[in-house]
């Protein structure tokens, strides 16, 4: 049987976003859009990163609108990339530009330019702080004065330093293979459905924007044992990448030429995966390999997890499922997740009576026959 | 200067700077509107390191705005909703592509702030050198 269009519940629904509205206002406080950015910056990045759309100041927007929900959230944010004309593509984003903010390797103790834990609640014990609850705005901007004035006896260069990729030294070594620059035209996800076996730029712009607790949770499950890949982080880094735009009518391959347009935060990991390879000998050998993971804003979980789910997609002969590509990448998406199972709460009158219909007339045929 | 850097210097800098610039243009050029400025989306590529391959990280909003001046079209690109920023980038633009004199003033009060703003990164990266760790190997 298939669905049947009904009519009704107009005056109900009215009513239920008057409630929804009434329910957000009554508390009688305005979070201000400002305050979420200034605050939440954990939140406003997750929301950017999984709605594949960078703009803080609209995620912090999103934030207010779904009272916090992150998945409403993301729901509003793609929405509104869907009204938007996309004018550009960008030249190529390298991360050898970045301004480091934040960068360690687990692989070495030493790593050259050494490891800068920047800002990271990895040291911090995880207490409630009941100050925050008398939180007073002048004694904030002394601490802050307090903090500045230690800063301004740091001694500096006079050009900010740029940091090479620890993987870089070890493919020196002849340790990790070399690949050629691959200028191939990427495969977007937001233009064409994805086809399995899905390109690699496919995998990567769908696990990028992956659900961070779905694409966690596929990585966890790999290191538990569903899956063959358990890494070595190489190096985490965090910081400031530079968009650059070409010409319109002008000839793009002349840099000079670009559009410096601003930049973007992204967390970029490169995992070390040891795994056996024959050698010429046809002996077993063990190789390093690279999981590759990046993601909008500060979010070092999900980029080391999808660093992991590379890995395993980089070896579908796995029989697991995290190596499986439909089972990851048709999964890990917030809107399609969420809307799929949320949409079950929808009417299905019609679907649930042939249901029941198909029950009584088993129950009753059985019976007869 | 060309427009690489002129445009880095312009967006990382204060929005003043590219006011004062887009109103000497307007004083004294006839400087028409072709684009309003609007919102929009930029695809961002990506070099991954893995196996060195290209792909789509996401899209990033953008204002646009484009002017015209003695026939030439300057365009103003720049992250985020900043419609008058975009404007003035546009405007300036189009000083450059058609040589205006007053473009070839502006050169040395960029390059100036473009020091200063290297001196300011500069700064910002020795204040996170702070957290640099300095290990010591313990003796067992």
């Amino acid at each position: 049987m298939g669905y049947v269009a009904v009519k009704g519940g107009t005056e109900a629904i009215e009513a239920s976003i008057n409630r929804l509205q009434y329910e957000r206002l009554q508390g009688g406080k305005i979070i201000e859009v400002e305050n979420i950015l200034a605050t939440m910056k954990a939140l406003v990045d997750q929301v950017m990163s999984e709605s594949s759309l960078y703009a803080p100041y609209l995620a912090a927007l999103a934030i207010k609108q779904a009272g916090g929900s992150m998945e409403e959230a993301v729901f509003l944010m793609r929405a509104h990339r869907s009204t938007l004309p996309r004018l550009y593509y960008s030249e190529t984003v390298e991360t050898e530009a970045m301004f480091t903010k934040r960068r360690i390797s687990a692989s070495f103790k030493d790593i050259p330019g050494g490891q800068l834990l920047g800002a990271t609640t990895d040291y911090t014990h995880r207490l409630l702080d009941f100050n925050l609850l008398d939180e007073d705005s002048d004694e904030n901007e002394k601490w802050l004065l307090d903090y500045k004035d230690q800063l301004s006896k740091i001694e500096q260069g006079r050009q900010p330093e740029f940091f090479p990729k620890v993987v870089d030294y070890l493919r020196e070594e002849g340790l990790f293979k070399t690949y050629e620059k691959d200028e191939k035209v990427p495969f977007d996800i937001t233009k064409q459905s994805i086809q399995f076996p899905a390109p690699r730029s496919a995998k990567l712009q769908t696990l990028t924007r992956g659900q961070t607790g779905a694409v966690t949770a596929l990585g966890y499950a790999s290191l538990r044992g569903y899956g063959q890949v358990h890494p070595t982080v190489g190096e985490v880094r965090v910081g400031n990448v530079p968009i650059y735009v070409g010409h319109p009518y002008e000839d793009m391959d002349i840099e000079e030429n670009h559009y410096y347009i601003g930049e973007m935060e992204v967390t970029e990991v490169e995992s070390f995966v040891p795994v056996k390879v024959k050698n010429e000998e046809n002996e077993d050998e063990m190789e390093f390999e690279i999981g590759y993971g990046v993601c909008y804003g500060q979010n070092e979980t999900k980029a080391i997890a999808m660093s992991i789910l590379d890995q395993c997609l980089e070896h579908p002969g796995s029989p697991f499922p995290t190596h499986d590509e439909e089972f990851v990448l048709l999964h890990i998406d917030s809107v399609e997740a969420t809307g799929f199972i949320s949409h079950l709460k929808l009417p299905h009158y019609v679907t649930f009576q042939s249901k029941l219909d198909s029950v009584r007339q088993v129950r009753n045929g059985g019976a007869s026959q | 200067m060309n427009r690489r850097r002129r445009t880095k210097i312009l967006i990382q800098g204060s929005p003043s700077l590219a006011k004062e610039m887009a109103a000497e243009v307007i004083q004294k050029y006839q400087v028409s509107e072709i684009l309003a400025p609007q919102y929009g989306l930029t695809m961002v590529k990506m070099r991954e390191t893995a196996k060195n391959s290209l792909f789509y990280i996401g899209e990033v909003l953008i204002t646009e705005a484009k002017v015209e001046i003695k026939g030439e079209i300057g365009i103003g690109l720049v992250v985020g909703m900043k419609d008058d920023l975009a404007q003035h980038l546009a405007v300036i633009d189009a000083a450059y592509q058609v040589n205006l004199p007053i473009s070839l003033k502006w050169d040395e009060k960029l390059m100036k702030l473009e020091k200063k703003l290297l001196v300011d990164q500069a700064k910002e990266q020795a204040e996170i050198f702070k957290t640099k760790v300095q290990f010591h190997t313990m003796d067992v």
